[in-house]
């Protein structure tokens, strides 16, 4: 059944979406960097994920945790010894220190690891199984399982740790933060850091599905754009509803209009949301 | 910055602007390649090619030109996969530099406006990367090109296919919205019509689709006995990969780039066994010429010296070279007006083939079917004739090994 | 007031005398060079009018560029127009365009505002990649020029224009409304400016030499097609030449465009593989260091390091 089988491509490759996004709006919401080199960091992470596979031979899903925890370390540093320096800088300078170092960090992965197309395929890649005339590739199910755990994982670590709470007290008020102690400088980096970690899964998987170059980021980083916004900036519920709705804007518009049209109708879709509610579909008004 | 300080970069800027001093027994042969970009894997086929071939030639004694031996000698950009780009660094090859003569960009694309510069400054380019026939429709003089039209890429293919048995009946065609591409399903339409078979599905896709996984779901709904696909590489791959996820296996697949090189069945594996490719060069081919004796002679002597096998793509970028070679001598000149006649007039043995172009400036060469049988390359059909059995129709992917 | 305003203007003429005569002595490839830097430099003296006076930093004014150039294109190919029509039809349709588009999104601030132009410039090549006048993803070729003279002159003339604009914004009514609009907009509202009108009009000047740059641009480069034209790096390179030379004030885009241009062509013909790798660098040690602009260093004459050290205390968290 052909609608079926476009609903459920959507929604599997959707979630993924959502998972990109989900480290932009966090750190678009928490210090308001909107994060130009956002794609950059989903290309290391599935560059990591490569690496440890080839020359390791680690399953993708089992190296994760590592790709996760590399990310985060390296969105750490980002922030606390470059990003902090202005971070209170007008906001289209942050935009361009982000593209400064997307361009460097596109740049030194091609220097050392070259153009070459490369691509993660453990055993099970092409497995699939069919029920109700609709075929589904496990790998793209268990990304989708493993996007969805990933989610609730962090959403949790915003509501309910500690971190989290002081995450979203300096996302709120930054004075009244410094004022109870919060020792911002450092949390700041920790929500970029965790930013990068999503970011970085969410590359691991991608490497899965796509194949992976240096500059596989700029499309990326745009695509989380719209999905952000499309759910509303700075909520986390938002990049997964955002993510889900353009996964299936896209698998219905190359059915059922033509493979040309996806990419206009995702941003015409951006631009008419931005215009008629910019606080996204999920994001509350004001 | 101190007053000196400025005076010190704009003297870099003049020097680093001043055109290079060239040898008077040097031939400069200009081009502007991707090597960074999205063409950059193809690009470097074309890099490697020159160099390996302008070194051959001077090997064995450089171009005589009026009693003289001369050097080849390159001069080579990166476009960065930028037509844009492309058209400057061209122009500056051109008067900055003052090469001779200049050497193609790969893709049609980027050869469409980097010709136009060659096409201004009265200057021959000789190219192997762009095979569109709107390279060549504008009535340019200076243009030329080894790559067979790509309005017939898939004519051979399409002929082979209606000689199966069982005949093929139904076909897709998929193509990305570039020059090439569109050129080839172009001339896809004519010959389908030719051979009768019904188009039940003909689209066009973004060339930066990564995700077919929607296209392949109308494609098993519809079910064709062949699918025909134009795009680059990494369509071809992203293609195949999520059509094994999809359970999507057509009786016969063909795609306008790929199976021909070896990356792209190192890369697939197992999952390319079935596929169809077309090629105008094998290295096993009966060709041969000056400088490179046989197809296989240079084959080895590019494996040897860059480590991965040659394609079409490095020997068209090969034959380009040879033909300015050839072209100098019996031009007697460096005169890029004698040159540029003398290429017109080209009828060449080589290691690629017959080197010959037609009064628009591409050459006529005929494409060979391939296809990948237990992780090799098997010619099964040109020039009218089944060279080898084609296994027709592929297994479906849960009843392959 | 006159008095103070005319020694630029003296300076400013007999710069472009010089150029005007420059071509005569000038090699074919200096010559390329330097309609490749007024084509820069008038892009980040258009972008200055809506980023730079009126603080709205558009991301994605290379729609206008690309409109322009598509209009341009198609009128002098499929319609068979005079270029001398064609290209004033070029930066007229980009600057109705950029007038009737900012009427929404100017009502969005910062990161929105940013993201919506990036949205638009996005959205207008996925379109012209469909429709099929514009020749889809092959493009368009247009008639070979032999003179690269012409566009000298052309681009040099847009510069000439821009830069005027420019300038007479920083003196006169229209121009202290946008800077009080860029400084405090519910202030300047309360003081009676009709800030949409403003902004708006803004909007629309700036949208209408990158029209007109884009629609020159299609003809000297002879074929044009959407990934060629609406780049997103062209956004970004205005951005950062008019921010690097000094945004809001009307030389800075011109020396920052010199500037990045020249030390641009150098790497990328002498380092290749490492040109884009320092631009990158380059992009960060100027946010960092210089985010006032090279006119605002030049000015203070703060030319330390411990100097240029100061903006990094002034920004950080």
């Amino acid at each position: 059944m052909l609608f079926l089988q476009v609903l459920i491509n959507g929604l599997l490759l959707g979630g993924l979406y959502g998972l990109m996004a989900l480290g932009m709006s966090l750190i678009w919401g928490v210090m308001n960097i909107v994060n130009i080199a956002h794609g950059a960091l989903i290309m290391l992470g599935a560059y990591a994920t490569f690496w440890m596979f080839t020359l390791w031979g680690w399953d993708p899903f089992v190296s994760l945790p590592a790709t996760i925890a590399l990310l985060f370390v390296y969105g750490y540093c980002l922030q606390r010894f470059l990003l902090n320096l202005v971070v209170r800088a007008q906001l289209f300078l942050t935009l361009l220190i982000t593209f400064g170092v997307e361009v460097v960090m596109v740049n030194l992965v091609r220097i050392f690891w070259s153009s070459d197309l490369r691509q993660v395929t453990p055993g099970y890649a092409g497995a699939n199984f069919s029920v109700g005339g609709v075929t589904v590739p496990y790998v793209r199910l268990w990304v989708f399982m493993t996007t969805v755990v990933l989610s609730i994982l962090f959403l949790l670590l915003l509501e309910k740790t500690r971190l989290g709470r002081a995450i979203r007290a300096t996302s709120e008020e930054l004075r009244a933060a410094r004022l109870t102690g919060i020792p911002v400088a450092h949390i700041y980096a920790v929500t970029f850091g965790l930013g990068a970690a999503l970011a970085g899964a969410a590359g691991g998987m991608w490497g899965m599905l796509f194949p992976i170059t240096p500059i596989m980021g700029g499309g990326l980083t745009l695509k989380s754009f719209v999905v952000a916004v499309l759910g509303g900036l700075g909520t986390m519920m938002g990049a997964i509803v955002g993510g889900l709705v353009l996964g299936l804007a896209e698998s219905f518009t190359s059915t059922y209009i033509g493979p040309t049209y996806p990419n206009a109708i995702s941003f015409g879709l951006l631009v008419l949301i931005l215009i008629v509610k910019p606080t996204g579909l999920v994001g509350r008004r004001g | 910055m101190t007053r000196t300080g400025w005076c010190a970069v704009m003297l870099a800027a003049a020097l680093a602007f001043s055109g290079t001093a060239w040898g008077a027994d040097e031939i400069v042969l200009g081009s502007a390649i991707s090597q960074t970009g999205k063409y950059a894997r193809e690009g470097k086929f074309y890099v490697d090619a020159y160099a390996l071939t302008v070194d051959a030639v001077n090997k064995a004694g450089g171009v005589k030109v009026g009693g003289k031996a001369y050097k080849l000698v390159l001069k080579m950009y990166d476009d960065q996969s930028d037509p844009n780009l492309s058209v400057r660094l061209f122009t500056r090859l051109v008067t900055s530099d003052k090469v001779n003569l200049l050497l193609g960009p790969y893709s049609s694309g980027i050869t469409i406006p980097a010709s136009a510069v060659s096409e201004k400054y009265e200057i021959p380019m000789v190219q192997g990367g762009g095979a569109s026939g709107k390279i060549f429709d504008r009535g340019y003089k200076y243009i030329f090109g080894t790559l067979p039209k790509a309005e017939f890429y898939f004519q051979s293919v399409i002929e082979a296919a209606a000689k199966f048995t069982p005949r093929v009946q139904t076909a897709a065609l998929l193509y990305s919205n570039e020059a090439f591409d569109r050129s080839v399903a172009d001339g896809a339409r004519q010959w389908l019509k030719e051979q009768k078979i019904d188009k039940v599905y003909d689209e066009e896709y973004q060339p930066a689709t990564q995700d077919f996984t929607s296209v392949l779901a109308v494609l098993k709904s519809k079910s064709p006995d062949l699918v025909l696909v134009a795009g680059h590489e990494e369509n071809a791959l992203n293609f195949i990969r999520q059509a094994q996820a999809a359970d999507m296996a057509p009786k016969m697949m063909v795609f306008t780039v790929g199976p021909p090189t070896a990356d792209f069945r190192k890369t697939l594996g197992k999952a390319a066994e079935y596929v169809f490719g077309i090629t105008p060069w094998l290295p096993d081919m009966d060709v041969g010429g000056e400088i490179f004796k046989s197809a296989r002679d240079f084959a080895k002597q590019f494996q040897d010296r860059f480590g991965y096998e040659a394609d079409y793509h490095v020997a068209s970028g090969a034959a380009d070279v040879l033909a300015y070679k050839f072209a100098i001598e019996k031009a007697g000149s460096l005169d890029a007006k004698k040159v540029r006649d003398a290429l017109a007039a080209l009828d060449a043995e080589t290691m690629y083939g017959r080197v010959k172009f037609e009064p628009t400036g591409q050459i006529a060469m005929g494409q060979v079917v391939v296809q990948i049988q237990e992780g090799k390359l098997v010619p099964v059909y040109a020039a009218g004739k089944t060279l080898a059995k084609p296994i027709y129709p592929a297994p479906k992917w849960s009843m392959r090994k | 007031m006159k008095g103070s305003r005319g020694k630029p203007l003296v300076i400013g003429a007999a710069v472009v005398l010089a150029l005007a005569l420059a071509p005569a002595g000038l090699s074919p490839f200096l010559v390329q060079f330097l309609i490749n830097l007024f084509m820069l430099a008038a892009l980040a003296e258009s972008w200055n009018i809506i980023g730079g006076f009126t603080g709205y930093a558009s991301f994605g004014n290379v729609a206008f560029f690309g409109i322009g150039a598509y209009t341009t294109g198609v009128l002098l190919t499929a319609a068979e127009w005079p270029f001398a029509l064609a290209l004033p039809a070029g930066g007229l349709l980009a600057m109705a365009f950029a007038g009737l588009i900012g009427m929404p999104i100017l009502r969005l601030k910062g990161h929105y505002f940013a993201i919506a132009t990036l949205g638009v410039a996005e959205t207008m090549r996925e379109i012209v990649y469909n429709l099929k006048i514009t020749g889809g993803g092959t493009g368009l070729t247009m008639p070979i020029t032999r003179s690269a003279l012409p566009f000298f002159y052309l681009m040099l003339g847009i510069l000439i224009a821009a830069t005027l604009v420019n300038w007479w914004i920083s003196a006169s009514r229209f121009g202290y409304g946008l800077i009080a609009i860029r400084e405090d907009e519910d202030a300047a509202a309360a003081m009676g400016i009709n800030a949409a009108l403003y902004k708006t009009a803004a909007f629309a000047l700036s949208g209408l030499f990158a029209g007109l740059t884009g629609g020159v641009f299609a003809y000297w480069i002879t074929f044009i097609d959407p990934e060629g034209v609406f780049r997103v790096i062209v956004t970004i390179q205005m951005i950062i030449m008019a921010v690097f030379g000094g945004m809001g004030t009307v030389v800075g885009p011109l020396l920052g465009a010199l500037v990045l241009a020249t030390v641009s062509e150098v790497l990328s013909t002498q380092l290749v593989s490492l040109a884009e790798l320092f631009n990158g660098f380059i992009v960060i040690l100027v946010v960092l260091f210089m985010p006032k602009g090279l006119a605002e260093v030049i000015r203070k004459r703060e030319f330390s390091l411990r100097k240029l050290a100061r903006n990094l205390r002034e920004y950080r968290v």
